[in-house]
């Protein structure tokens, strides 16, 4: 039932039968300002008094308030509800059952009371469990209900402290820099002169890029300060609903007029206000309403796969428990039909006189021994569970190895019941930016107009920092050329992001995560580093920008002083304005939020003001051309198309002079790393160092959307071409000649990906024309650029200048950076007011607004001219390439799934060691569906050409593997070469397909890693539903809303390899314990039927039987379960195949469990048959002799726990002394407590007698041994004979622990790849190598593509499909004529490096960039379905930073939201799918 | 690892070797040497326990007579339970050839009787027989009240099915007068029984006492009559009824009856001879297909005659002797094979 806000409740007001239809639609709901008298109330003053009554009574009534409230239970509710939700466990239903079975008289076992004391005690221990859970989330609510927050409030008409608790829908809020978000609010006022706001969304999805929200339309143009009490619009929006990234809607004014309002309006519960000063909102959702919380489904439960595997094993254990009471019964009723002609002396009749017929007593019985042999199932089984892995999540949270010291941040686990899980994983899906890789892009090369600029410097300053890195955290970087200063202070800064960003991992929103926000508001994130800062320049194109630079500042009087410069000169110019200008980077000094621009440039800049007087008197060329607009989107288009004018008036030079004059305070040349190296070369040396000091003053500092976007700007920094100023209609850019650019920014477009690439628009102020720089993927805007004609020579010059520059491109991607294109466009003032005209009603149009603005993009962006393009690196984290190969040792099969281009993300998994040189990689790439289904087929008929080999290893398996610590484990692992698959993002998409899939997982099985480029976050998700799914296999995913969440990818090594190896074989140890002992203590009692008549009677003690398992049995395991370790952590990280144990279930399988069931079936015979003889013709009564069993049996168990366990510490020994010390002083006390009381067992001074009876303990000698003495002895032939892995394992740590790290050493020098260093070196010449046989394809394809640069090749199929047969001619005319060796047809590329040498292997291995072939540039049309660039924020989806890798073993539970709309993201999430 | 905890690094964990699971541990490893050895210790001590057991037992006297069939036209009698005032008697003789050196005891055992079945144990009151309340018949059912509702006392099924044979061993010393061999009918429970969980009401007279209350079904006397002889072994602590009402724990059972009070002719104990039991039979055990024996045995520290503790110790060492020669070929076996693939 929809909750209607209090102003449409008001009873007797018009709003009555509006709000029935509303009632009657339910789909929307209607805000109004809570300062407003109720509709339908004219009179002010009784309209106050009754708000306020309403107010009182709205509160009670309708109001969804914004108090959070997560906990489940009340005082009163406690325990009714506590109860009632641990019945849904079947277990505790079945105890009860059986407790509640013993009252009734004919079929009881034990005294009813004390039968259900067990089951309660396990309730008791439950319950408390719930109620402190509970009560630590009373606690966090409790806290962040009372965050203050500033509310307007209609008595005092001003904003005053409140909590967030009594913040109501309608109310308004007023949020300052840093604070969080208390509900969802839409944006009204900002104090941004765009009417931006920036958020931060960490809390919500864990993306530390920043959002931009806008204020609703109708409000950002307002002069003056909002005032809430003059808001009288009415706000009509969807009902509270999950969906993080869709908010729809539209405002009321009082004139009538609507407004639409879409998500980019709606700051949501959670996130954290950035960069600016403050905002204002009216509250739409709260509390429990709110996006965040509906996204927050609580804690998950999952179940662990053993854990189901264990559930089967209880299944079977109730099943022996029928059998044997059914044996049992039909025992007892032949036994009594034997006695029954005669009445036997030991027959009790009934209190008539009669017996019972056989048949009554045989189901009474059955009934009766169900009691007695209830201990088979294991009622402390479930909380011991619990126990222990509440136990080991705590020691996984501990592991001083998983802290991560720069975050300050520990790994964390959130779901507690899948701990062991993370022993038997075989498939890691991982994302590569951000989890690979730092997440920290580099400006590393780039290529302008064809000529391309090494930055050879540059790269020696990252490798330095890589070295500074590795060396020591602490150290400052020592960077030659680096300022102690600054270096210093900005890595403070890293460490405050990464501070902030640590705490986001919390998943509950409004939880404790706010609460500790709130105390970190003063801190900022979203800084770069100084590696990412200081770029060093390349001194050739350095020198060709300060000459253009210098031309253009003594041409600049002239009418058009781009005209002076070189073709060249001219796009290295455009091509830094556009890696200055072409983002939305905003800029901030260090130690303020974005100021109240307004003011600022009121005070501070004369300029300024002279420029917005002219802007208001100047007439607008453009408001004549689209007059016909009249929406307030229009008035602000004109309103700023108007300042432009004045940059082309001819006072220009004087204007000029004034900018100059200001300008150069202002100068930020904030590049420490140029500062000292430019001034070699500067002429203006001195002016530069005085600059410099000024800039001491104030740093400017970027703060980015996506950290891509940060590293141009910076790179454009070095060259002097600084970012100095972002307005919400001008970007200043400051030159050292020119002085202070202004463009006016006429549009943005931000990126999405879908079109992969972002564009501005903007008025050149040089030379006045509308100029639109287009950034972006490279395979779409190569796909855009103006068709050159090869008939003139500027035609010709340019093509080659595409043809070097995709070479380029090419290169950059062997070389693993993240490339993107530059490129430009001129516009004509006509074409710019028509395509304004149609961009503008799309904007405005409220259903299929995405659709239109997609298309309008289309239309700006085309017919492009390229500038040059640039190779961003983002480095890989430290000891992933290790972490990769231990994983695969360890027999994972790692998926990596991004969106990076074919050979950016080749290359890139060559350097994280993903893809070997010894291995043979399948390249994947296919134009349709028909191509990629042949060949799979072909894969397939060539893998399992080769696969009889395979086949057989894995019987032989085995004795491999018992020698194989021994000898290199690559060798052991596998027999040939393994496989690898590459597959981009299109041919996954058909091979995704229901027909295709199968075969494609058949293919994907076969190969140790897979690599999916260019593939979309629907994809990624679809792949690992597809694999959990068909192949049942145990899948860990890399995700944001996670189970666990790791600090850095290297953490993942010991993660798995040693926590979830060590978790995975105590649980499995201890389940397979627990069934050991209860069908032992079991199989006692059910011997003992064969000399009791199957009467059910039982020899042991009642109270003996129901405590056993809980009492005097349970320690000593919990302590194993907790502490034991099997092999040590350092013998699992050398040898980490032996991860293979859990992933093959090798400690808990159904044949253990059977075995450990005989075992324990022929123990207990032993512990029964052993003192029954000793005893037989004696003349001990039952319970006497039941004692000595009881303690038999202790001991059994201890011994037995003794041989399991293989770590012995004194907490082990503790335990054990404990639970024999136990049951000796409860029996001893039991037995002297009462002389008469506990019948049938009567068991005064029992105890007492047997201590003294020398028999005892002979019996209790005996028993043990000889019931431990089969396992002892097969566990010793068999670890001598046919030792697992894991047995070696243990004898080598055993035997000698320096030789293990001798062997360890060895280890990682022979295994290991050497260093990353040399590596990618190696790396480089391949890519050389590689390169000029590119050349020629490049070009070749090229050809095939022209028809597709018409603008108007999008979108149709039938284009596409041409273009795809077209090309793929020209692909096999280049393969052909490329690799003659390969003759694999339509481009399935097999590299076979059949194990030789290494130098082999790269030459050979050049099939990288020559499958690269297959990925030149793609078609416009089908890439936006198939991909994703990973250039920008939209990429963030699974871009993480670095300190938020997190995995997810099954369903994550809510999807991240990608700062765009995107269609995919809202069709996944609506579909509550998983993100892996 | 050794990083130190400094300023702000507030999430830190703990170094301590608790929290890092790198606490001290004995790491168990079944080393061929270990396990050897191990094994050839247990086995020599197994043996070593098991023979001292053996020649324990081996020292034991017993002499068990079953009498069902001796005594068949007896066993015929009680067979029907109508015949219960009738007396029947019967006289064994039989020979002792050796001394039963020390203390003698005398036990009647009893072969299919199932006094551990369930109902069986429960049906008793023992807070009748410790003698608060001579009313409190609860868990007696069906034998907690005669037919006209006065509480019996004892009451229970164990109880109503007490055995009540009487046998009485008589020594031949000259083959023509037979002498009663003197028996203890004391001590011959446990301690705390008798004294403790055991109490008769508290009055002068036994009988008066026991008043308002009836003897059980298938008794002939009231409980104060149990022994006519001793005033002091009547009601509920008469040795016999505390011993029975101690249920035995298998169908097959012996329980002790007199011991041999070691004076005249018996100081060192039976002497070997010509000897007789004289039983008075009145326990009927053919209803229930069972058989009745009666018992004289010594005793040693190690309990009974039972001889399969010490074969139970001795085999076990005996097993656990070839386990350790068999692991210890293929131990030698494996060296070998280690040392070729170490060639490999």
């Amino acid at each position: 039932m929809e909750r209607e806000p209090a102003a449409a409740e008001e009873p007797r007001s018009p709003g009555r039968r509006r709000r029935r239809r509303r009632r009657g639609d339910g789909r929307t709901r209607v805000v109004r300002s809570n300062l407003l008298p109720p509709p339908g109330v004219e009179d002010p003053a009784a309209g106050a008094a009754k708000g306020a009554r309403r107010r009182r009574r709205g509160g009670a009534q309708h109001l969804a308030d914004n108090r959070l409230k997560t906990t489940k239970y009340t005082l009163l509710s406690f325990l009714p509800k506590n109860l009632f939700e641990q019945f849904h466990r079947l277990a505790n239903v079945y105890f009860v059952f059986i407790a509640l079975l013993n009252f009734v008289p004919a079929v009881n076992a034990f005294q009813p009371g004390l039968a259900l004391a067990p089951v309660l005690f396990i309730l008791a221990v439950t319950a408390f469990k719930d109620l402190w859970e509970d009560y630590s989330r009373h606690r966090s609510d409790h806290e962040i209900n009372h965050l203050g927050c500033l509310v307007f409030s209609r008595e005092e008409k001003q904003y005053v402290n409140r909590f967030w608790k009594e913040i109501r829908v309608g109310d308004f809020v007023r949020l300052r820099c840093n604070e969080i978000i208390p509900a969802d609010i839409l944006l009204l006022s900002s104090s941004d002169p765009d009417g931006l706001c920036h958020i931060e969304t960490a809390n919500l999805d864990g993306e530390t890029n920043l959002k931009r929200r806008q204020v609703v339309r109708g409000f950002s143009e307002l002069v003056s300060e909002f005032n809430p009490l003059t808001f009288t619009s009415v706000i009509e929006c969807e009902k509270p609903n999950n969906d993080l990234s869709r908010f729809r809607g539209c405002i009321i004014h009082d004139s009538g007029k609507k407004a639409g309002l879409y998500k980019e309006n709606l700051l949501l519960r959670g996130c954290t206000i950035r960069n600016t000063e403050a905002v204002v909102g009216i509250v739409i959702y709260a509390g429990h309403e709110t996006k965040a919380l509906l996204n927050n489904s609580g804690p998950r439960y999952k179940r662990s796969q053993l854990e189901r595997q264990m559930n089967c094993d209880v299944l079977w254990c109730v099943l022996l428990l029928v059998c044997m009471s059914l044996f049992s019964a039909v025992g007892h009723g032949l036994w009594v039909r034997r006695y029954q002609e005669k009445k036997s002396l030991f027959d009790v009749p009934e209190s008539d006189g009669s017996s019972l017929s056989p048949v009554t007593a045989a189901v009474y019985s059955f009934l009766t021994m169900i009691i007695v042999l209830q201990v088979l199932i294991p009622i402390s089984l479930y909380v011991s569970i619990e126990i222990v892995k509440v136990c080991q999540v705590y020691f996984i949270h501990q592991d001083v190895e998983l802290y991560d010291e720069e975050t300050d941040s520990q790994l964390q686990c959130r779901a507690l019941n899948i701990t062991e899980d993370l022993g038997q994983i075989q498939y890691i899906f991982s994302d590569k930016t951000g989890t690979l890789t730092e997440n920290k892009m580099v400006f590393r090369r780039c290529t302008v107009s064809g000529i391309e600029y090494s930055h050879d410097a540059n790269a020696q300053r990252l490798a330095r920092y890589q070295e500074a890195d590795s060396e020591e955290e602490e150290a400052v970087p020592r960077g030659g050329s680096l300022p102690q200063r600054g270096s210093i202070g900005s890595h403070q800064s890293v460490r405050v992001m990464h501070r902030t960003q640590s705490t986001k991992s919390h998943r509950r929103t409004g939880s404790r995560a706010e609460a500790k926000r709130a105390s970190m508001l003063s801190k900022h994130t979203a800084f770069s580093s100084p590696m990412e800062k200081d770029i060093t320049p390349d001194p050739k194109l350095l020198e060709k920008v300060n000459e253009c630079d210098r031309c253009l500042a003594t041409a600049r009087p002239q009418e058009r002083p781009l005209a002076h410069l070189s073709p060249e000169l001219s796009d290295v110019f455009d091509f830094f304005i556009a890696l200055t200008i072409c983002n939305t980077v905003v800029v901030t000094s260090p130690d303020q939020p974005r100021q109240k621009v307004r003011v600022r440039f009121e005070v501070k800049s004369p300029v300024k003001t002279i420029e917005d007087f002219l802007r208001r008197f100047s007439p607008s060329r453009l408001t004549s051309g689209c007059s016909s607009i009249g929406s307030l989107t229009a008035n602000k288009a004109t309103h700023k198309s108007g300042s432009n004018f004045l940059s082309t008036l001819s006072n220009d030079s004087t204007l000029f002079k004034l900018e100059e004059r200001l300008g150069q305070p202002a100068a930020a040349i904030a590049s420490n790393g140029y500062s000292s190296g430019a001034a070699s070369w500067g002429p203006e040396h001195t002016a530069q160092e005085q600059k410099l000091q000024r800039e001491q003053e104030r740093e400017l500092r970027y703060e980015a959307e996506s950290p891509d976007e940060a590293a141009l700007v910076y790179a454009a920094r070095a060259y002097n071409c600084a970012l100095v100023d972002r307005l919400h209609d001008q970007v200043s850019v400051e030159l050292p000649h020119l002085g202070r650019l202004t463009f006016e920014l006429l549009h943005t477009l931000g990126f999405d990906s879908i079109r992969k690439r972002m564009s501005v628009v903007i008025r050149h102020p040089l030379t006045d024309e509308i100029n639109v720089y287009t950034k972006g993927a490279d395979s779409v805007v190569m796909d855009l650029l103006l068709p050159c004609s090869s008939d003139d020579a500027r035609g010709r010059h340019q093509k080659k200048i595409r043809s070097k520059t995709q070479n380029y491109l090419n290169l950059y991607a062997v070389e693993g950076l993240r490339t993107l294109c530059i490129a430009k466009r001129v516009l004509s003032e006509e074409e710019y007011a028509c395509w304004l005209q149609s961009h503008l009603e799309a904007e405005s149009s409220l259903d299929n607004r995405e659709e239109l603005l997609f298309q309008s993009a289309i239309r700006l962006e085309t017919n492009l001219h390229l500038l040059g393009a640039t190779g961003i690196e983002d480095r890989l984290q430290d000891g992933v390439p290790e972490t990769i190969a231990k994983l695969r040792q360890a027999g994972l099969q790692i998926w990596v799934l991004t969106g990076d281009k074919q050979e950016t993300a080749i290359n890139i998994a060559y350097a994280c060691k993903l893809l070997d040189h010894d291995e043979e990689v399948i390249t994947l790439n296919a134009e349709s569906q028909e191509a990629c289904a042949a060949l799979l087929d072909q894969c397939l008929h060539y893998v399992q050409s080769r696969s009889p080999r395979s086949a057989p290893e894995k019987t032989a398996g085995n004795v491999s593997v018992g020698f194989s610590p021994l000898c290199p484990p690559s060798t052991s692992t596998t027999s040939g070469p393994s496989l690898s698959l590459v597959i981009d993002g299109r041919s996954l998409a058909y091979a995704l397909e229901k027909n295709l899939e199968d075969k494609f997982l058949f293919l994907a099985k076969q190969c140790r890693s897979v690599l999916c480029c260019r593939s979309t976050p629907l994809q990624k998700s679809m792949v690992v539903k597809l694999v959990r799914s068909k192949l049942k296999a145990m899948t860990l995913a890399i995700v944001m809303a996670s189970d666990f969440a790791v600090p850095r990818f290297r953490y993942l090594e010991r993660l798995l390899i040693v926590h979830g190896h060590w978790c995975y074989s105590r649980l499995a140890n201890m389940v397979l314990y627990f069934f050991y002992k209860n069908t032992m203590f079991v199989g006692l009692l059910f011997w003992f039927q064969f000399y009791c008549g199957f009467s059910a009677s039982a020899m042991i003690d009642q109270w003996y039987l129901i405590f056993f398992n809980l009492l005097f049995s349970s320690l000593p395991q919990l302590v194993t379960g907790v502490l034991d370790k099997d092999v040590p952590a350092d013998m699992l990280l050398t040898e980490p195949q032996l991860y293979k144990s859990g992933q093959n279930m090798e400690e808990y399988r159904p044949r253990t469990f059977w075995l450990n069931m005989a075992d324990a079936a022929f123990q207990s015979l032993v512990c029964f048959f052993i003192p029954y003889l000793a005893c037989y013709d004696s003349d001990t009564d039952v319970f006497t002799w039941g004692t000595p069993i009881t303690a038999i049996a202790l001991f059994t168990f201890l011994l037995h726990l003794g041989i399991e366990t293989k770590t012995w510490t004194w907490l082990n020994w503790i335990a054990c002394g404990f639970s024999i010390l136990l049951f000796f002083t409860v029996a001893l006390i039991y037995n002297a407590s009462c002389a008469t009381c506990y019948p049938p067992s009567n068991p005064y001074w029992t105890m007492q007698t047997l201590l003294g009876d020398p028999v005892f303990y002979l019996t209790c000698l005996i028993a043990p041994v000889a019931a431990l003495l089969p396992r002892l002895f097969f566990k010793a032939v068999q670890g001598s004979l046919f030792p697992t892995q894991l047995q070696l394992g243990r004898q080598l740590a055993k035997r000698s622990p320096k030789k293990l790290i001798a062997s360890k050493e060895t280890f990682a020098q022979g295994h290991l790849p050497g260093e990353p260093r040399t590596e990618s070196s190696e790396q480089k010449s391949i890519s050389t190598s590689g390169h000029l046989s590119q050349d020629c394809t490049s070009q070749a394809s090229w050809h095939g593509q022209r028809p597709a640069c018409s603008p108007e090749a999008s979108g149709e199929p039938s284009v596409v499909d041409m273009n795809v047969t077209l090309r793929e001619n020209i692909l096999l005319e280049g393969l052909s004529s490329q690799a003659p060796g390969s003759s694999m047809p339509r481009g399935a590329i097999l590299e076979g490096c059949p194990g030789d040498s290494k130098m082999k292997c790269t030459s050979t291995s050049r099939a990288a960039p020559l499958s690269s072939i297959f990925n030149l540039p793609n078609f416009s049309s089908l890439n936006w379905i198939s991909s994703l660039s990973l250039v920008s924020g939209l990429g963030s989806v699974l871009q993480f930073s670095r300190s938020s890798l997190q995995m997810d073993k099954q369903d994550s539970e809510f999807l991240p939201s990608p700062p765009q709309p995107d269609q995919d993201l809202c069709g996944l999430s609506g579909q509550g799918t998983d993100y892996f | 690892m050794k990083r130190t905890s400094k300023d702000g690094r507030c999430k830190l964990p703990d170094n301590t070797a608790l929290k890092q699971q790198q606490l001290p541990a004995y790491r168990l490893q079944l080393s061929a040497t270990g396990v050897l050895s191990g094994f050839f210790a247990t086995g020599v001590f197994c043996l070593g326990v098991g023979i001292i057991l053996i020649l324990n037992a081996k020292s034991i006297k017993e002499i068990e007579i079953k009498y069902t069939e001796i005594c068949g036209n007896c066993a015929k009698l009680r067979e029907d339970a109508t015949n219960f005032d009738k007396e029947c008697t019967c006289s064994i003789p039989f020979y002792l050839s050796e001394t039963m050196q020390g203390n003698v005891y005398m036990y009647y055992k009893l072969y299919g009787f199932y006094q551990n079945l369930y109902r069986y144990i429960l049906s008793r009151s023992n807070s009748q027989l410790v003698g608060t309340d001579l009313k409190d018949v609860g868990n007696c059912a069906p034998f907690s009240k005669s037919h006209d509702g006065t509480p019996i006392a004892p009451c229970g099924a164990i109880a109503n099915s007490i055995f009540n044979d009487t046998i009485i061993l008589s020594y031949n010393l000259n083959s023509s007068i037979p002498i009663k061999v003197p028996m203890l009918r004391s001590g011959i429970t446990w301690w705390t029984d008798k004294y403790v969980k055991f109490q008769n009401p508290s009055y002068i007279n036994l009988s008066s006492a026991f008043a308002g209350t009836t003897k059980p079904p298938s008794w002939a006397k009231p409980v104060y009559e149990l022994d006519e002889e001793d005033p002091g072994n009547n009601g509920f602590l008469n040795d016999d009824f505390i011993v029975w009402m101690r249920t035995a724990a298998f169908p097959t059972f012996k329980k002790l009856y007199r011991r041999l009070n070691r004076i005249q002719y018996f100081t060192e104990g039976l002497p070997a001879g010509n000897y007789s039991f004289n039983i008075t039979y009145n326990f009927p055990v053919t209803r229930f297909r069972g058989e009745k024996s009666v018992v004289l045995s010594t005793l040693t520290w190690s309990g009974g005659s039972s001889l399969f503790l010490g074969l139970a110790y001795t085999v076990t060492g005996a097993v656990t002797w070839l386990a350790s020669f068999s692991m210890m070929a293929v131990h030698l076996m494996l060296k070998d094979r280690k040392m070729l693939f170490i060639q490999q």
